[in-house]
């Protein structure tokens, strides 16, 4: 049996009087790639970003029920928002590199959390940094170009490298692919299932093919809640709910 | 005929000539049983005509009123005994300005019968100049638009005059815009280059003396002047500084403030509040760093045991900083919210706080547009005239030492020209010589800052 | 040591990093918004007093033998006789103690000499007055009405206090005898700049402004709309309407004096128009005006949806007709609100005018665009500079007029946004 790596217990989130998301609950295998699957609107993206409270950022946003990460309630007062993001990292649909290097979008993380103690240290962890997101290669002569220079599959992969940077335990990616061509997400897809080796992955996707190709596990969304959980081999050949297979032959969606 | 008789003349020949022209394409219409009618509607017909009738109207009204002066100015010196032209003391012009002042009704006993006999002549000639125009571009309107009539027919297509017409109407309004950036280049270069006829370019660019009063009396020894404006330019730049010095800071962080921290609702509130300190005008702030905060500036340096001027150049940049800040805060807080919020998520989610997310990345993101927004401020600042004439020195001393009084250019050009002008004197030209200056080195600014922010905008949005 | 460990023992610091940078921001705010309470309340201070005056209660005789000496009834006797000679004689009764020449010029000097002519006109209103006795407020003369507003100078030293103990005496007296008030100060709002405090108003400057304001909003607002309409509407994309786009942001942010040099050099020198008239300084300001209101027509064109211009090009309009029926009329509110803030800026601008000689003294209050007239920015700039102690609170009183308009202004523009303005 898996190690469970976050736990959900029934979220519910709410956007002023809007409900959002009801009672959701969820467990997330360690070192395993979770899909969240659903037509848009359905709350998918919005269950992501309560994994690592990026919804702190929206004023009008209020969120009940639990989140345990390795056993531990992310919502708990006591609990730093800033050292949660480092321990779960997270990309976003468009690739969104900051108006900096190449090497200093990779380095961001590390410097500001203080993690390394020299430069070389610094320029180790950026390489192996790059090296884990399959960018180094195509970059290592143009680390002091703006990241902005780049094609817009190979600046998904150096977000994906600034994620890493941190040493994150958790990845989270919203709809990573949908802004990049079929070549540029064959290429992060292999890299999901790379890197799904050391960290363990929610990907949040509009594409039933990309859940089945790159996923372990898969849950399916409709309006706000979730109707089923399972091996994503087996919700995609035998759902057991109606609305995940019309979802899944087409005819809701 | 005065200006209202003819205004009421002219509105009522207006309706007459939109009517008449319209009830004749009606009746041509009418007159049509089969085959095709007019290709335009009526009412087109008329505004043609009327257009017939207006714009050669206006044509001439605008000629007439800028050439009228001028005109009426010639007229006058050739009915002025040329012996007496010549033995009035002081020039002609002034003769002719005293002529137009007097009121051949009201006359202080004693003046010369020749300035009153020639001030009658003058206003009679103003009364009867504009009658003579009036009821001419009348006319002239009128058969105009008697010919545009005879256009009315299958073949010719109102509406698409019309149109056209209107068109190149608003086409000429745009142009003033160009017409006015002309005209200021060349009444400045004009000018100028009479100046740089009596004084070197480079004596004047890199002369370290500045003292243009001492061209006032001509019989002076050193009738000359000195016009080097170094000191000038260093006044303006000292003064700039301080300026900045104030807005920089205080903008920015409001600025920082508003876009990254403020809820809406607080934005909303003080956003205007802040935008009141532009809306001030400048002489209110003049007023304030004159008899406030220079008087105040003095006490507390007598504090600490030290003089200062009373016009010092703290008291009068200070306080054009505080002008400034709304300058700086306002697009700045426009371009820092304009960085889209998927980068500040990028660095939410590597773990970054608040503040190193602005300092880190929406301050690289938004450095071009704020750059954009701090040289606008600088041209403001070096343009601004009224707190510096108000609160800053006269005297040109060449110092970078804020507690000192020092001059600027906008000082300098209000000095030189208000008051009695000889035109042809070195020390009124320099104010053009300044202004010249003044203009492009704004100019220079106001075209960088504007195609930064230009380019960012198209990065962005 | 692990990565969560090494982030834990910095957070404290970063967290206080934070918090102090969230400072400096509100910190901004706070000393821009303590700038403008300090600069509005020290102006309020300042200028509040000007509004009231002093005035004296005397009982003045007058006199037949001074006032109509032939008994004729003459109006232009009565128009030259000697006033100040029936003031004094009133004084002289009220302070029968004073003889010397010299003592009897400063005691005269307690009353503005404004009064004279102020009796003048009750005399040749009422010709009954002749002979008369009649007890009459008079306005006190600036020096006297500074002490009276600022009563802890009288405890200064005779050099440092603007009147003798004399004079102060005097004025002693009047108090004490109940004959001193503090009322309104009429001619603050009834007349044009003088060299006397006391007797200077900014009603010549209002008119002045008004004068100036209406030639600039009727040369402006035509032509800026038009503009706006074509530059928004119709111009093609090609190299005129940028140059054009280009001169207009540009003059937007052509510092002002700069149109004043314009004006000097083509409306007075080229063209011999009149200087010191509202006509000009009108024409000045309009060219300033401009940009503002293209920019707004522009933003307020901008702001109505496509889907109103291709339901009317979809009925057959053409694009001009589509314009000036259908997309225009919705922008009104929007330009109309651009337009008056660009006409309160206008009414606060003062360097330009300089220039074209709308500085002047000017002691008439203007009757038409063409007279000699002075504007309320400027008008405040002459009251500083001159040196006499009563023109600083007339200065502040002038700030705190302008400043109402403004707010005035300023205020029906937020009221017709909010009132007329359609959000789409």
């Amino acid at each position: 049996m898996e190690k469970t790596k976050i736990e959900s217990k029934k979220i519910s989130v709410f956007y002023g009087d809007k409900k959002a998301l009801s009672g959701i609950s969820l467990d997330i295998p360690e070192k395993r790639v979770t899909s969240l699957i659903g037509p848009s609107g359905c709350g998918k993206s919005t269950f992501l970003r309560c994994l690592n409270r990026m919804n702190d950022t929206i004023d009008i946003c209020r969120i009940e029920g639990k989140i345990l990460v390795d056993g531990e309630d992310i919502y708990d007062r006591k609990l730093d928002p800033v050292l949660l993001r480092a321990r779960i990292g997270m990309v976003f649909q468009k690739p969104n590199p900051f108006p900096k290097s190449i090497f200093d979008n990779v380095a961001y993380g590390p410097k500001i959390h203080g993690l390394t103690n020299s430069k070389d240290e610094l320029s180790e962890l950026v390489e192996s940094s790059l090296k884990k997101a399959g960018l180094f290669n195509e970059v290592k002569d143009r680390l002091n170009e703006p990241g902005t220079s780049l094609s817009g599959g190979q600046q998904q992969r150096l977000c994906i490298a600034r994620a890493i940077a941190v040493s994150p335990e958790v990845i989270l990616m919203d709809e990573p692919c949908s802004a990049l061509d079929p070549i540029a997400t064959a290429v992060i897809e292999e890299l999901i299932d790379e890197i799904s080796k050391n960290f363990t992955i929610v990907i949040v996707t509009h594409s039933m093919q990309q859940a089945a190709r790159v996923s372990n596990q898969t849950a399916f969304f409709h309006m706000g809640n979730l109707i089923e959980v399972g091996k994503t081999d087996e919700v995609f050949s035998m759902p057991k709910e109606k609305k995940t297979q019309d979802y899944i032959t087409g005819k809701i969606g | 005929m005065g200006f209202w008789s003819f205004l009421i003349i002219f509105c009522f020949i207006s309706f007459y000539v939109y009517w008449y022209s319209s009830t004749k394409a009606l009746k041509f219409n009418a007159n049509i049983k089969n085959g095709s009618k007019l290709p335009s509607l009526p009412s087109y017909y008329g505004t043609y005509s009327f257009f017939w009738l207006i714009l050669p109207i206006f044509l001439i009204l605008v000629t007439w009123f800028f050439f009228k002066p001028f005109f009426l100015d010639i007229l006058l010196i050739k009915k002025i005994p040329s012996d007496f032209l010549t033995t009035f003391e002081g020039n002609p012009d002034m003769l002719v300005d005293t002529i137009k002042a007097t009121n051949p009704e009201k006359f202080f006993p004693g003046t010369n019968p020749v300035i009153i006999e020639s001030a009658k002549y003058f206003q009679n000639l103003k009364i009867i100049s504009d009658s003579y125009v009036y009821i001419g571009t009348l006319l002239l309107g009128l058969i105009f638009s008697t010919f545009s009539l005879r256009k009315i027919s299958v073949a010719f297509r109102a509406r698409q005059a019309v149109e056209k017409t209107n068109v190149n109407l608003l086409i000429l309004c745009s142009t003033i815009a160009i017409i006015t950036t002309i005209g200021i280049i060349f009444s400045l270069i004009f000018e100028a280059l009479r100046f740089f006829e009596k004084v070197p370019i480079f004596d004047f660019l890199l002369g370290i003396t500045w003292s243009p009063q001492t061209a006032i009396r001509e019989d002076q020894v050193a009738s000359e002047g000195l016009f080097g404006a170094i000191p000038i330019f260093t006044g303006t730049l000292l003064i700039t500084l301080i300026a900045m010095a104030v807005a920089i800071p205080i903008g920015l962080l409001s600025a920082i403030y508003l876009s990254e921290y403020a809820k809406p609702k607080i934005r909303a509130t003080i956003k205007p509040i802040l935008e009141i300190l532009a809306g001030v005008p400048t002489v209110v702030y003049g007023f304030f760093a004159a008899i406030t905060v220079g008087p105040f500036l003095k006490e507390i340096a007598l504090f600490f045991g030290f003089s200062i001027a009373s016009e010092s150049a703290l008291a009068a940049g200070g306080v054009m900083g505080i002008m400034i800040i709304p300058f700086i805060s306002s697009l700045s807080d426009d371009v820092m919210s304009a960085v889209p919020q998927s980068m500040r998520d990028g660095s939410y989610a590597v773990g970054a706080t608040k503040s190193e997310t602005i300092k880190q990345v929406v301050l690289p993101a938004a450095l071009p547009g704020v750059v954009a927004a701090i040289l606008l401020a600088v041209s403001r600042a070096i343009g601004e005239t009224m707190i510096v004439v108000m609160a800053a020195g006269i005297s040109a001393n060449l110092t970078m030492n804020p507690f000192e009084s020092v001059t600027t250019v906008t000082v300098q050009i209000v000095t030189l020209l208000v008051g009695d002008q000889e035109f042809d004197s070195a020390k009124t030209l320099a104010a053009f010589a300044l202004g010249i200056t003044l203009f492009f080195l704004t100019l220079f600014l106001n075209l960088i800052a504007l195609k930064i922010v230009r380019k960012y905008r198209e990065k962005y949005e | 040591m692990n990565n969560t460990e090494i982030i834990k023992k910095s957070l404290m610091k970063r967290h206080l990093a934070e918090s102090r940078f969230k400072t400096y921001g509100i910190l901004g705010i706070i000393s821009a918004t303590v700038f403008l309470i300090v600069i509005l309340s020290t102006i309020f201070i300042e200028g509040k007093s000007a509004f009231k005056s002093t005035y004296i209660k005397l009982d003045v005789f007058f006199d037949p033998s001074i006032i109509d000496p032939d008994g004729t009834r003459n109006i232009d006797e009565i128009r030259f006789a000697n006033y100040r000679k029936v003031i004094k004689n009133s004084l002289k009764n009220y302070f029968p103690e004073v003889t010397g020449k010299e003592e009897m010029k400063s005691l005269t000097e307690l009353i503005s000499s404004s009064e004279e002519e102020n009796l003048m006109q009750a005399v040749l209103k009422n010709n009954d007055l002749i002979g008369a006795n009649k007890k009459v407020w008079l306005k006190a003369s600036s020096k006297i009405d500074i002490i009276h507003k600022n009563p802890e100078m009288k405890d200064l030293s005779e050099s440092n206090r603007l009147i003798s103990d004399k004079e102060l005496e005097w004025f002693d007296k009047l108090t004490r005898n109940g004959d001193v008030k503090f009322s309104l100060n009429k001619i603050f709002f009834l007349k044009a700049d003088s060299t006397e405090p006391e007797q200077a108003g900014i009603l010549g400057s209002i008119l002045g402004s008004f004068f100036t304001l209406v030639i600039t909003l009727i040369l402006s607002f035509p032509i800026a709309v038009a503009a706006g309409v074509f530059l928004e509407e119709l111009a093609p994309k090609n190299r005129l309407t940028d140059i054009i786009e280009i001169n207009i942001n540009n003059l937007a942010a052509v510092p002002s004096i700069i149109f004043g040099l314009l004006g000097l050099a083509i409306f007075l020198n080229v063209m011999h128009l009149p200087r010191s008239a509202p006509i000009v300084g009108g024409m000045v300001l309009a060219l300033m005006t401009l940009p503002t209101i293209i920019i707004a027509t522009r933003v307020s064109l901008k702001a109505v949806p496509p889907s109103i211009r291709e339901a009317a090009v979809g009925l057959g309009a053409t694009k001009f007709q589509s314009v000036i029926h259908h997309v225009l009329p919705l922008a009104i509110p929007g330009i109309a609100t651009g337009t008056i803030i660009g006409m309160s800026r206008a009414l606060g601008e003062s360097a330009p005018l300089l220039l074209i000689g709308m500085v002047a003294f000017i002691v008439d209050i203007p009757g038409s665009f063409t007279d000699s007239a002075t504007v309320l920015p400027v008008q405040i700039y002459l009251w500083k500079s001159t040196a006499a102690r009563g023109f600083v609170e007339l200065t502040a009183a002038g700030v705190i007029v302008l400043l109402t308009f403004l707010i005035l202004m300023n205020a029906l523009a937020i009221f017709v946004r909010n009132k007329f303005e359609k959000k789409w």
